[in-house]
């Protein structure tokens, strides 16, 4: 009898042993495959990179007529020229933007190739050396004058910082264009392909892209927590008191029109507090995800508008774009190309100005598109 | 000798295919560290973060990563801060006071009703917040000696800094935290004071005002008023000017703020 057990035991023992090495086994080897094989997200890291770049030169574009109020020679009086708040000034590689702060020509001029930079961020043009060079111009210009500045700022310097290691002008950019159209011109050169094996670069890209997704994640569910634990947010009034400020309530009128029903203020708290705590796991299902990233896109949408803080919110709008999925891009992207397709179709001068020279492709993602059939990508459409 | 190439073609095969696991490894480990660092970092202070020792977690974290995301929470922010200004024009007997101007009201006029505020609308707003909160540290001693006067001769400042019981080598005391959003407050004045008035002034006073607003329960009460405004009592201070300011970029804009406020 005990011999039968001990028998059945070890089997059963052996055999769960067994169950476990084989599954660590296949999940250990999937990790690597997915980690080494290929290049993940790069569409959605590609909005991600244009969004940034969109944020960025909007923080500049509408900062310039008071530049040197908020962050140059006028500025000279918040005490940041003598001793900077932030740490990075006094950091040489970030330290640019100090020295120029209160030279107005040198500062404008540094602006300008700030804003010039940003706009190449945009486009994707040889983003592997563009985005190293604004990312330390941005955070030397940022941090300029820390007491203006919000979590926003921290969100996107860490953002970009971690981008830099990913393939974010893979698609949708002017390097992929030049990669698919003008092979032989002397622009299409890539460092990180020549000096890295592609395994090593789809490893870093990847494991950048879990890095952002594990960021976004902690920043939502640890600011549930942070709002759980206050009265104003479990009894459901917290946006009245800010939307009544003059600094946060930067619309009136409309803070009126939302705060008017206590039972929806009471809802808007509570659902902001369940939709950051669950967003980590909400993502993990495609039905749960087109909520939890509609849900948190409006609830950016919301700050931006009511609050006055539209860089913040664009900022982690951007980042929220890896969390889409590249059939879901792709067929985004074609629906574009076809309405501007259409659009060029109807108009008999546009279409003669085409047949006279052919178009180049509306954005970088020619190629990719080219070797699916197009029904198949906007069947295949999924969040 | 062909046998030979191949043996050692192969043994170089073997040799080099660690090489794709262990860089992969590395780089995983690396980011799983990057994770949990930034994981405990982010969450609300707990126990878990023991797991670090010593102080690796925030010598990793900062400057490159810091950040905190108890925005807004757990209690909002509830009123607005204002920094208000004057000046004295002239010396001696021909020394006259100017009305007061509200600084935080002009740099709002930038804001409110704006779809992208500058970040040149919230200056004031912030050098007063700053000022109430260092100033609600202080002792009330320390808060009666703020509200005196401070500005004859050059070494006001230093009598001040004396006053409040700040000694050189206690830099991070709550009366130096103070002494310093003062100084920042009396820079500001001192410009907005230029940019209204002109280089007559000899010496300037702000007023921070904390303004709360209606609290939620009582909002539907008829003829609620808002909460009395909290004041930081401050005296007169003399004129301050940083090296590399230009009196003529911040009047630019804070005039035309003020003439947009409607002042």
């Amino acid at each position: 009898m005990t011999g039968r057990v001990r028998y059945a035991l070890g089997t059963w023992t052996g055999g769960a042993w067994e169950v476990l090495r084989s599954t660590v086994g296949a999940s250990g080897k999937f990790a690597y495959g997915w980690l080494t094989e290929s290049k993940h997200a790069l569409y959605g890291l590609a909005v991600g990179r244009v969004l940034l770049g969109v944020t960025g030169l909007g923080l500049l574009l509408t900062n310039f007529s008071t530049m040197y109020y908020f962050a140059g020679s006028g500025s000279a009086w918040n005490g940041e020229g003598v001793e900077p708040i932030s740490s990075f000034p006094k950091i040489w590689i970030f330290s640019l933007f100090r020295a120029a702060a209160f030279n107005d020509f040198a500062f404008t001029a540094l602006y300008i190739a700030l804003a010039a930079l940003a706009v190449l961020v945009i486009v994707g043009f040889k983003s592997r050396i563009v985005i190293p060079v604004y990312f330390v111009g941005w955070v030397s210009f940022i941090e300029l004058n820390d007491a203006v500045g919000d979590q926003g700022d921290n969100m996107y310097r860490i953002v970009l910082l971690t981008m830099i290691f990913a393939d974010t002008s893979a698609r949708w950019s002017v390097d992929a264009w030049i990669r698919a159209n003008r092979p032989d011109s002397r622009l299409n050169f890539d460092v990180i392909r020549k000096l890295v094996p592609e395994w090593a670069s789809a490893t870093v890209n990847n494991l950048a892209l879990v890095s952002i997704a594990c960021h976004v994640c902690f920043v939502y569910a640890s600011g549930a927590l942070f709002k759980a634990g206050g009265e104003p947010w479990r009894t459901g009034y917290a946006i009245y008191s800010p939307l009544k400020t003059l600094r946060f309530g930067v619309f009136p009128e409309l803070s009126d029109l939302v705060l008017a029903s206590a039972p929806l203020v009471a809802a808007i708290c509570w659902s902001t507090i369940i939709l950051q705590m669950v967003f980590p796991v909400a993502l993990l299902n495609r039905f749960s995800r087109i909520i939890a990233l509609v849900g948190i896109t409006g609830f950016h949408i919301g700050i931006a508008v009511l609050m006055g803080l539209p860089w913040f919110s664009m900022a982690m709008i951007a980042i929220d774009t890896i969390f889409i999925r590249d059939v879901t891009w792709q067929a985004i992207g074609e629906l574009f190309r076809r309405g501007v397709q259409a659009g060029r179709d109807s108009s008999p001068e546009l279409r003669k100005a085409s047949s006279a020279r052919p178009l180049p492709a509306v954005h970088g993602a020619a190629a990719p598109f080219a070797k699916k059939p197009r029904e198949d990508a906007v069947k295949g459409a999924r969040v | 000798m062909k046998e030979t190439t191949e043996q050692m073609s192969r043994g170089r095969g073997r040799r080099t295919r660690w090489i794709k696991p262990s860089v992969v490894g590395l780089l995983c480990a690396f980011t799983a560290w990057h994770i949990l660092a930034t994981f405990l970092w982010i969450a609300p202070p707990s126990a878990i973060r023991q797991v670090v020792p010593g102080n690796l977690l925030s010598t990793y974290m900062l400057p490159m990563f810091g950040q905190s995301w108890s925005v807004f929470a757990p209690v909002p922010i509830n009123g607005d801060h204002k920094l208000e200004v004057r000046a004295t024009l002239g010396t001696g007997k021909s020394a006259r006071t100017t009305e007061w101007i509200d600084a935080t009201r002009a740099e709002f006029s930038m804001l409110q009703r704006h779809l992208f505020p500058p970040r040149a609308a919230i200056m004031a707003s912030q050098t007063a917040t700053e000022v109430k909160q260092s100033w609600e540290k202080l002792s009330e001693e320390q808060k009666k000696v703020a509200a005196l006067g401070f500005y004859s001769n050059s070494d006001w400042e230093s009598r001040l800094k004396a006053g409040l019981g700040i000694r050189p080598n206690l830099t991070k005391t709550s009366a130096a935290r103070y002494a310093k959003a003062d100084h920042v407050a009396t820079a500001y004045a001192t410009q907005v004071a230029y940019a209204m008035w002109g280089d007559e002034v000899s010496a300037v006073q702000f007023r921070v005002t904390r303004q709360n607003v209606v609290p939620f329960k009582d909002r539907d009460v008829p003829g609620v008023e808002p909460p009395a405004p909290q004041i930081v009592p401050t005296g007169w201070r003399g004129t301050i000017e940083e090296p590399g300011q230009s009196r003529s970029q911040f009047r630019e804009t804070f005039r035309r703020a003020v003439w947009e406020s409607g002042q």
